[in-house]
This record gives C-alpha cells, sequence and structure tokens, in this order.
C-alpha cells in the first residue's frame, strides 16, 4: 500500500507536473480557505454573549477603515480579548496537529501514524501533567506550556536517539521506541494521578488530557505562531523530499534526497509543532489521524499539496469543534477533544466505508 | 410531653428534599420554598421542645439520664433511613444507600472516607472515637475539624489500609466505589454509605441519621437544633429583604487556566440560596459545577463574585479578574465585589455550608450584620 502511495506522489513530482500541482494546491486551498473564514466569523459571532453579526463585522473590520454599525465597548472587548485570540489558537493547533500528521503519515508510510506514535503527545502531556502536580503551574503563566512543550521535545530526542543508536537510523526501531516511550511516559502520567494529593490537581489533570482552548488569550497566540508557522513552513518546503522518502532511503539517496538531513529535520518539526500545539491546548486526538487522511482521500499523497492542505484543513476542524465546544452547552464549556473525538471518529468511520474501494491510493 | 409528641409528629412529616427544578434558583420556587419554611419551621420548634422537654432521651449511648423512648422513637420515625425508629438500643439496623446495615454495638472505632462526613461525625462523637479520616479533613484550607483530626491516620480507598485501622464502623459517601464497600463488608466490617445533602432539611436528616448510627442521638438533636436556629437567624435577615433588592451572584474558582462555576444542584448554589442571592449560573440554566468562559461570566453579569478556593490561588486568580480588560463592564468588577472566601465553609459538603452561607450575606448585606458575628458551631464536650 505504502508503495503504491509513493508511485502515486512520484507522479507529481515538481518538474513533471508543476501546473497540475498548483491547480490543485490552489484550487483545493481556495475552498477550504473560503471554508475557514467562514467558520472563523460563525464563531466570532457565536457566544455567550450575544452580538449581532454586523457588530461583529464593524469590529473586525475597523482597522481597515470599514464601520457600518456601532457597537459597544463591551462587544469590542469580547471579540478582541476573548474571541479572536481563541479562535487563532484553535486554528493554530489544528493547523499544527493536521500538518504534523501527514508528516509522520508520510515519515512512517503508515496511514495509522500520527503525532502520538513517536511519544510526542505522551512527552507533552507528561511535562503538562508533572507541572499541576507539583503546584508550579500556578505559579507563573505559561508554566504549562512551557513544561509540556519541554515534555515533547524531550521525548522526540529521546525516541530519536533510541532509533540511531550505533550510528545508523531504523524506521522500526523508532516506531516501537515510540510505542515504548508512550507507554511509559503514560505509566508515569497514571503514577502521578495515583499519587497526586489533591482532588483539585487531579481534576485538573483529568480536563487537561481531554484537551481544551478555554481562556486562550493572545499570550498563547504569540507563544503558538511563531514554531508552529515557521515549522509548518520548513516541512512544507521538505514536502517534495518527503515524497521521494517514501521510494525507501536508497532510492531517496540516489535522487538526491540527504537522508540523514531530511528525515531527522521532517521529525523534528513535526515534533516541535506537535509539542507546541500540546503546550497551548492540551492533548487533542484525532485531528492529526483524520485530516490528513481525509484530505489523501480527496486529493491523492503527494505531499506538496496535502502538507498545505492539512495546514488549513486542520484549522478549519478546530475552529468548527471548538465554536461547538463551546456554544453548545453555553454558558458552561465543553472540552473541544471531546468533540473531536465524536465529530471526527464517525466521519471518520463514515470516510473509510465511503471510499473502500479505492482506498488503495493508501 | 405532650408538646413533644406533637412535635415528634410533626418531625415525622419531613420528607426527604427533593432536587430543585433545573435552571430553578431563586425564580420560580417561591411555592417550594414556602413549603421548605413551614417544614423547617416545624422541625425546628419540634427540636426545640424536644431538647428542652426529654433533654437526655437516650439511646442507651450517652451519659444524659435516659428518659422515655417513646418520643425519641417518634422523632427517628421521620427521618429516611432508620429502620426501626422504636430500637434505641443495639444491634440498630439502618437502610441506606448500600443496602441494609447491621450495627451490632455501639462504634468506638469509626473511620470516614469523606470531609463531610468527617466534619459531621467529629460534630456528634469526642475525637477519640474516630481512628482515621480522609486526608482532606487533616487540611486546615479545606476542613473545619483539621485540629481535631491531626492525631489520626489518613486513609486511602485501599481496603487493606482501611482494615490495618480496625474500625468498627465505616461510612463512605456515595462516590466510595461498591468493590471497596464489598471488600471491608467482607471482612466483617459494617458499612454505612450515606448521601449528605445541601438544603437545610437534609441536613438536619443527616445529622441525625447519624447519630443514630454513631449511638449519640441526643448530641445529633442538639446540634440540629444549633444548626436550625442558626439557620432560622440568618433567614430572619436575609428573608426579609424584597426581590428586588436581591442581588445576582456567582460563584467562580479557577485551576490550571479553567473557570468552573457553581449552578443548581451545587454546594455554592445552596449557599447562595440561602444567603438569599441569586444564583446567576443556575438562572443561566447551569447544574452542578461545570467549566465556564470569561465570556461566559460577562453574559451572566453578576453583581457579586465570590471565589472559595484557598487565598494562595484564589488571590492571583481575583487579580486577573479585576485586571482583565474584557470583564471591566461586568458589574462585579466594575464595583470591585469580588471576594475570595474560604473555600473550608463554601465547598464541604456538611452542615458548616451554613457558615458559608453566614460570610456571605455578611458580603451581600454588611449593614444588617457586624463583621466577626458568626462563629464555629459546637462540638461535643
Amino acid at each position: 500500500m505504502s508503495r503504491v502511495m509513493a508511485i502515486g506522489a512520484i507522479r507529481t513530482d515538481w518538474s513533471s507536473s508543476n501546473i497540475s500541482v498548483v491547480t490543485r494546491l490552489a484550487a483545493a486551498s481556495a475552498v477550504l480557505g473560503v471554508l475557514l473564514i467562514v467558520a472563523a466569523l460563525a464563531s466570532l459571532s457565536m457566544g455567550p454573549v450575544s452580538i449581532p453579526v454586523s457588530h461583529v463585522a464593524s469590529i473586525v473590520l475597523e482597522p481597515i477603515g470599514l464601520d457600518f454599525a456601532s457597537y459597544t465597548r463591551t462587544e469590542e472587548l469580547v471579540i478582541e480579548q476573548l474571541r479572536l485570540p481563541r479562535i487563532i489558537v484553535g486554528a493554530l493547533v489544528g493547523m499544527a496537529l493536521g500538518v504534523a500528521g501527514a508528516t509522520m503519515q508520510g515519515l512512517f508510510r503508515n496511514p495509522m501514524a500520527d503525532p502520538g506514535i513517536i511519544g510526542v503527545s505522551a512527552g507533552g502531556a507528561l511535562g503538562a501533567v508533572a507541572a499541576i502536580a507539583l503546584g508550579i503551574s500556578g505559579i507563573f503563566y505559561q508554566a504549562l506550556s512551557v513544561f509540556s512543550f519541554l515534555g515533547a521535545m524531550g521525548a522526540a530526542f529521546l525516541v530519536y536517539g533510541i532509533a540511531t543508536v550505533g550510528g545508523r537510523f531504523n524506521m522500526a526501531t523508532l516506531l516501537l521506541a515510540g510505542v515504548a516511550v508512550s507507554a511509559f511516559f503514560g505509566a508515569i502520567v497514571s503514577a502521578i494521578m495515583v499519587l497526586v494529593p489533591s482532588n483539585e490537581a487531579l481534576r485538573e489533570i483529568l480536563f487537561w488530557l481531554t484537551g481544551g482552548l478555554d481562556s486562550r488569550s493572545w499570550e498563547h497566540v504569540r507563544l503558538a505562531a511563531p514554531p508552529i508557522i515557521g515549522a509548518s513552513t520548513i516541512i512544507f518546503v521538505m514536502s517534495r523530499d518527503l515524497n521521494l522518502l517514501m521510494l525507501g532511503d536508497d532510492e531517496a539517496k540516489s535522487m538526491g534526497v540527504r537522508v540523514g538531513v531530511i528525515r531527522p529535520g521532517l521529525l523534528a518539526a513535526a515534533s516541535l509543532i506537535t509539542g507546541v500545539a500540546v503546550a497551548v491546548s492540551g492533548t487533542i486526538a484525532f485531528v492529526g489521524l483524520v485530516v490528513p487522511h481525509m484530505l489523501r482521500l480527496v486529493v491523492g499523497p503527494d505531499h506538496r499539496v496535502l502538507i498545505p492542505l492539512s495546514a488549513v484543513g486542520g484549522a478549519l476542524f478546530m475552529v468548527i469543534a471548538d465554536n461547538i465546544a463551546r456554544t453548545v452547552v453555553q454558558p458552561a464549556e465543553f472540552r473541544v477533544g471531546i468533540i473531536t473525538a465524536f465529530v471526527g471518529a464517525p466521519f471518520f468511520i463514515f470516510l473509510l466505508i465511503r471510499n473502500k474501494r479505492h482506498t488503495t491510493a493508501f | 410531653m405532650r408538646s413533644s409528641l406533637l412535635g415528634a409528629q410533626r418531625l415525622r412529616n419531613i420528607t426527604p428534599p427533593s432536587p430543585p427544578p433545573s435552571g430553578g434558583g431563586i425564580q420560580g420556587g417561591g411555592s417550594r420554598w414556602r413549603n421548605h419554611t413551614v417544614t423547617i419551621f416545624l422541625a425546628m420548634t419540634t427540636l426545640l421542645v424536644l431538647a428542652a422537654c426529654s433533654s437526655g432521651s437516650g439511646d442507651g449511648s450517652t451519659s444524659a439520664p435516659a428518659a422515655s423512648t417513646a418520643p425519641l422513637s417518634t422523632v427517628l420515625n421521620g427521618v429516611p433511613g432508620i429502620v426501626d425508629p422504636t430500637n434505641t438500643g443495639w444491634p440498630r439496623t439502618v437502610e441506606v444507600l448500600n443496602g441494609l446495615v447491621t450495627i451490632n454495638a455501639k462504634p468506638e472505632r469509626i473511620l470516614t472516607v469523606s470531609l463531610g462526613h468527617d466534619e459531621v461525625t467529629y460534630a456528634m462523637v469526642p475525637p477519640g472515637r474516630v481512628v482515621a479520616t480522609n486526608g482532606y479533613t487533616k487540611l486546615e484550607q479545606h476542613s473545619n475539624v483539621a485540629h481535631l483530626a491531626g492525631g489520626v491516620g489518613a486513609i486511602t480507598l485501599d481496603a487493606e489500609q482501611v482494615v490495618s485501622y480496625r474500625p468498627d464502623l465505616v461510612v463512605a459517601s456515595p462516590f466510595t466505589k461498591a468493590d471497596f464497600i464489598d471488600a471491608l463488608t467482607n471482612v466483617g466490617i459494617p458499612v454505612v454509605q450515606t448521601k449528605l445533602h445541601n438544603g437545610p432539611d437534609g441536613r438536619i436528616q443527616d445529622i441525625i441519621l447519624l447519630g443514630y448510627v454513631y449511638g449519640e442521638v441526643d448530641r445529633a438533636l442538639a446540634l440540629a437544633d444549633e444548626v436550625q436556629a442558626r439557620y432560622d437567624a440568618l433567614k430572619e435577615v436575609t428573608g426579609a429583604k424584597p426581590v428586588g433588592d436581591r442581588q445576582r451572584v456567582l460563584s467562580l474558582t479557577s485551576y490550571s487556566d479553567k473557570i468552573y462555576t457553581a449552578g443548581a444542584n451545587s454546594t455554592e448554589g445552596g449557599i447562595i440560596k440561602a444567603a438569599d442571592g441569586i444564583n446567576v449560573a443556575a438562572l443561566a440554566g447551569l447544574e452542578g459545577n461545570p467549566t465556564t468562559s470569561l465570556e461566559g461570566v460577562i453574559s451572566m453579569a453578576p453583581e457579586v463574585i465570590f471565589i472559595p478556593q484557598p487565598p494562595d490561588s484564589g488571590e492571583p486568580f481575583r487579580e486577573q479578574l479585576l485586571a482583565n480588560p474584557a470583564l471591566s463592564e461586568v458589574p462585579a468588577i466594575k464595583d470591585g465585589r469580588v471576594y475570595v472566601v474560604p473555600n473550608k465553609f463554601f465547598t464541604t459538603l456538611s452542615f458548616w455550608n451554613l457558615r458559608g452561607a453566614e460570610d456571605l450575606a455578611v458580603l451581600l448585606w454588611p449593614d444588617d450584620f457586624n463583621a466577626g458575628e458568626f462563629t464555629e458551631f459546637s462540638f461535643p464536650k
């Protein structure tokens, strides 16, 4: 199956079918981009505080001189300080998870791969849970995010270090090490949950593990945007090499790919954006698995198309999911991780069944 | 004695508290509130008369002089869970959440697994009869009996560890797992699993039922009397306030960036109701303690916000709320009426919630109460 995917990717090499790739990318990006804008505007207009759409539009467009409705100071603050940063953080997290998922699935030539498979999500979760259990999360702002990021990166380097013991990289070792490290970190998280003396801390750990975007602010946007956008761009630049890597190391080398640089580079970039996403939102399931997979069924396996579309598609998925999470039981909230699983799993199964006869593409 | 019998008969009419309607809060609950008031008044009258006329009515377990068991049994007949109100000797049987439980003798080595039960227990038995408590019970910030529980063991929900304390009675909460209860029952330790209520009449029932279980009915009646009297004194002031003067109150706590509120059927909601505030979270249709958002806070427009969590985390959260520009138009923020309150009064599920209601009443109606007016509840001598 992976061989078929690789051949499909090679057929869309830059040099041979540049126009085809650009056309497909532009068309699909336009569709997803419009949907993302519509979803974001809908999210801006919905919430516990009732704000007319005209007021929302006026607040959003006022910086470019379009002001066609008067609005209150409260409405302006709700849009600017609460809804907008939250939607942007959600979009960034979705973008990160989508790109990381597409990258991992390509790197491991495995359609079930996602950022969790090499222990990155488990590492991020361990860092955050440790911060909560030790009481550090309440001491300084962003402590949770910093610890989560450190945990995710630590896990990525640990797994990659195991996979390169002896100086030679081995993909099977990497996957198995990822499974082992995930299980080990998961056991530590469970042990912390058993031993943590405070019921409040335990409740926080449980809530954090389901992922959420509540109380996200411009601080979180500033924390997440540079690494996610930067690393996603790097992955996009390396997407042709990712296509070639799917043929196997020897064939990729023969076609000029510096395998020893590109593979760890892609892994590091995917781990980085996953770690940052986990840091600002907790562990959110299904986005990294479902979004690239759905898009691959539509646009094919070429990573030059798939990577950027996974970014936009992941953002769209998360914005919609978070909008549901924060409005369906308002003024209370669901955790967005619950929504992504509720929405993502049935939809994923539906697509799998519907495309059963065409899944040879992956 | 006629008065006692008459009052006791009235107490029989106390019914188990029914959950308030969804989104009820104060609004729309007028007739129900009047019913509760009547019930509470009758119960209170009965308890006062009983305390005066049948002091030392005794169930064979206190040093008080024994009296006729007739009025006592009649009182006990009004309490759900007591199987045979005429039986004031040992063994005695109660019907609780885990079924029929027979206690063969007056328990001398009591172990309870929840903070709320610990607080009720220490209010009725000498500290020496408690062999271990919930870990929370030992923490000053969370517990109203930490000063009494310091010297005893702290339990986990490991049956063998509990057995190691050699308890002759274990009191469990509705959240205690069935297999834990079965394990203790299988080694011959009676386990009484009861719910603690957050309404005034439910609290009285909790106290009397546990008093019966512990063989401390006299002390239970005295405590119920004390609790009811303080509740009535509070309501005398707050209940007289015109409906239009009642303030919109919101309970908020924050842990790790998440904000929790308290809607209908929550402990904090019961406290707001007792202090005659309007629980805006209940008005918004929320139940229990769900998470909310800053935007949710804006939409509920509270006039008073109280934060029932320890100062080390509550004060920074209060500062964040007051400094957040998005909340600047919220009445409570605008007027600076955001208060960190002792969580041990506001979140524990025992009669100590009444202390929370008293504190909240001072915040809502500062001109009607004196600072420091309210004191601790009594403990057994």
